[in-house]
């Protein structure tokens, strides 16, 4: 498929995006430019925007202001041509009850524009991808919850689109089949293929996003890498100590400067919390050094980094205040 | 244009369905059982072949109506279609392609029914005119005038019902009065009365499936 965008840094663009239902103002003034070939983690509480921002990006609809493109495609205007570069796995996959997994693909792929010759190839391929193929003959009604969602996945990849949407893809499988779906996603991005990723499970979206955008209460809050979101919401820094047995003489660490407080997680754990803007090597050294002096024996000392978890969990409590 | 397509696949999916199967075999049976009742029609002059159409092609086209305003409402209701709106097609193609596959069926099975009922004719009686033969062609073309509304109905009905619930009691109470119409000039002794009958029902259908479509079109999934 042919396709003629003028930028590749706005592959897809929302620019003002406004969408009304009734009283409740479900999206406000969005603006957000998706690099080809990159992955975005949209993240955001319940209620927050995001299946709408999706629903609007796929063309489900087609009622808002603001201007949407996809590949340089207008929409609504220039839907169908944007439709062809898209794949989409919908939060809860359904198909036509009657259908086996065969004939969904089939249908699905030649909506897409394959041909004949082309479904057949595609479909073993993309079924053995995902580890289907010894049931693509089954009814999809005899499906787990899982597998239906692998299906929803093999008819959006059946096309090789351009872009592939999937809003809160990861709910409802197990580990492994989560694994195989970031590392189909992994996979893709190496081909070129732009993702859009939406998802609570964060860790998910950390795994695997080039950038992350926080949506809440219908607005874009944040938008960049990991390190980006770490560094603008200067969460707080955290040193774990793990002991050799449970010690009260650590309570004396919080006087060290810079640290803010400290946890006794468990017997042989202990968080020293820092302040956001602490010098982390510093940090240590000076707890490294009251241990020694004080000749408690430990396991070890370790930075930890904040998680996407963490940084989001604050920022959803600081707009609550 | 993949309503050839669409409607390729419904069909598929429906002449194998349960209630297809209950009408292939149910309709003919109906159709025989009508031979050997005799109706009372309140000593009005009504034929009795128009008799027997109105109440198999009123049961057939109610179970065809039901049966596309559920699978509408389900498939709407479990986002079935968001996977198909996402494709290059029109959305009015998905209807007209679930309109087109059941009533190509409900169709088929009342003209095997008609058949049915013009063997039995044949072997009770011996032998077949002209006229009987003429009479079974008007009950057929009755028949697939009255389904074709009771179908646009199920469609419209489908399409703008909130619940599986609602929407079968509209089918049922208001679809099947809709399909009547088109046996008002049959009823009124019209001269031409079939001529009118497929003219009336097909403007019908056209206006049902029209409204219908353009909701559907509206419709934010």
């Amino acid at each position: 498929m042919e396709f003629n965008h003028p930028n590749p840094d706005k592959f897809v663009s929302l620019k003002n995006l406004t969408k009304r239902f009734g009283n409740f103002q479900a999206l406000s003034d969005i603006s957000l430019d998706i690099r080809e070939g990159e992955i975005f983690g949209y993240i955001g509480p319940n209620g927050a925007g995001k299946t709408t921002t999706i629903k609007i990006l796929v063309g489900l609809i087609s009622n808002f202001q603001g201007e949407v493109s996809i590949g340089g495609y207008q929409l609504p205007q220039r839907k169908e041509e944007a439709h062809k570069l898209l794949g989409y796995l919908p939060q809860n996959v359904a198909f036509q009850e009657w259908r086996t997994i065969n004939q969904a693909l089939r249908t699905f792929g030649k909506l897409s524009g394959l041909i004949d010759t082309q479904v057949e190839e595609k479909i073993p391929q993309v079924l053995e991808l995902l580890g289907l193929l010894e049931v693509r003959h089954k009814k999809i009604t005899q499906l787990s919850g899982g597998m239906n969602q692998k299906v929803g996945l093999a008819q959006a990849l059946l096309h090789e689109p351009k872009l592939l949407v999937l809003d809160e893809p990861l709910g409802g499988l197990d580990p492994y089949s989560r694994y195989q779906f970031k590392e189909i996603i992994r996979k893709l991005r190496q081909k070129g293929t732009t993702i859009i990723f939406s998802s609570h499970i964060l860790s998910d979206v950390q795994d695997v996003a080039d950038r992350i955008g926080i949506i809440n209460r219908g607005r874009i809050k944040k938008i960049g890498t990991l390190d980006d979101l770490k560094a603008r919401f200067k969460t707080k820094k955290t040193v774990e100590v793990l002991l050799v047995s449970k010690t009260e003489k650590l309570n004396g660490l919080s006087k060290i400067k810079n640290v803010i407080g400290v946890d006794q997680l468990s017997p042989s754990k202990v968080l020293v919390n820092l302040e956001a803007n602490a010098d982390e090597a510093q940090a240590v050294f000076d707890i490294a050094e009251y241990i020694v002096k004080l000749k408690i024996p430990i396991r070890g000392i370790n930075v930890l980094e904040p998680s996407l978890d963490q940084i989001y969990l604050n920022y959803v409590q600081e707009e609550e205040k | 244009m993949q309503l050839g397509l669409l409607f390729a696949d419904e069909l598929r999916g429906f002449y194998k369905s349960k209630v297809m199967i209950f009408l292939w075999i149910g309709m003919p049976l109906i159709a025989v059982l009508f031979r050997f009742i005799s109706v009372e029609t309140s000593g009005q002059d009504i034929p009795f072949t128009l008799v027997s159409t109105v109440v198999v092609s009123s049961l057939a086209g109610t179970l065809a109506a039901v049966m596309l305003a559920v699978f509408i409402i389900n498939e709407k209701n479990r986002r079935v279609y968001d996977l198909f709106l996402i494709r290059p097609l029109k959305r009015r193609e998905i209807i007209l392609a679930k309109f087109l596959a059941v009533y190509l069926c409900v169709a088929i099975a009342s003209f095997i029914a008609v058949v049915t009922g013009i063997m039995v004719d044949y072997v009770t009686i011996g032998s077949m005119s002209m006229a009987a033969l003429a009479d079974a062609g008007t009950s057929l073309a009755t028949s697939l005038s009255m389904i074709a509304v009771s179908c646009s109905a199920g469609v419209l009905i489908g399409v703008f019902s909130p619940t599986v619930l609602v929407g079968a009691i509209l089918v049922i109470y208001g679809g099947n009065q809709v399909s009547v119409i088109p046996l008002v000039p049959t009823m009124l002794n019209l001269p031409q009365a079939t001529v009118f009958t497929i003219v009336l029902a097909g403007a019908l259908a056209g206006v049902l499936l029209a409204v219908a479509v353009a909701l559907f079109e509206r419709q934010q999934f």
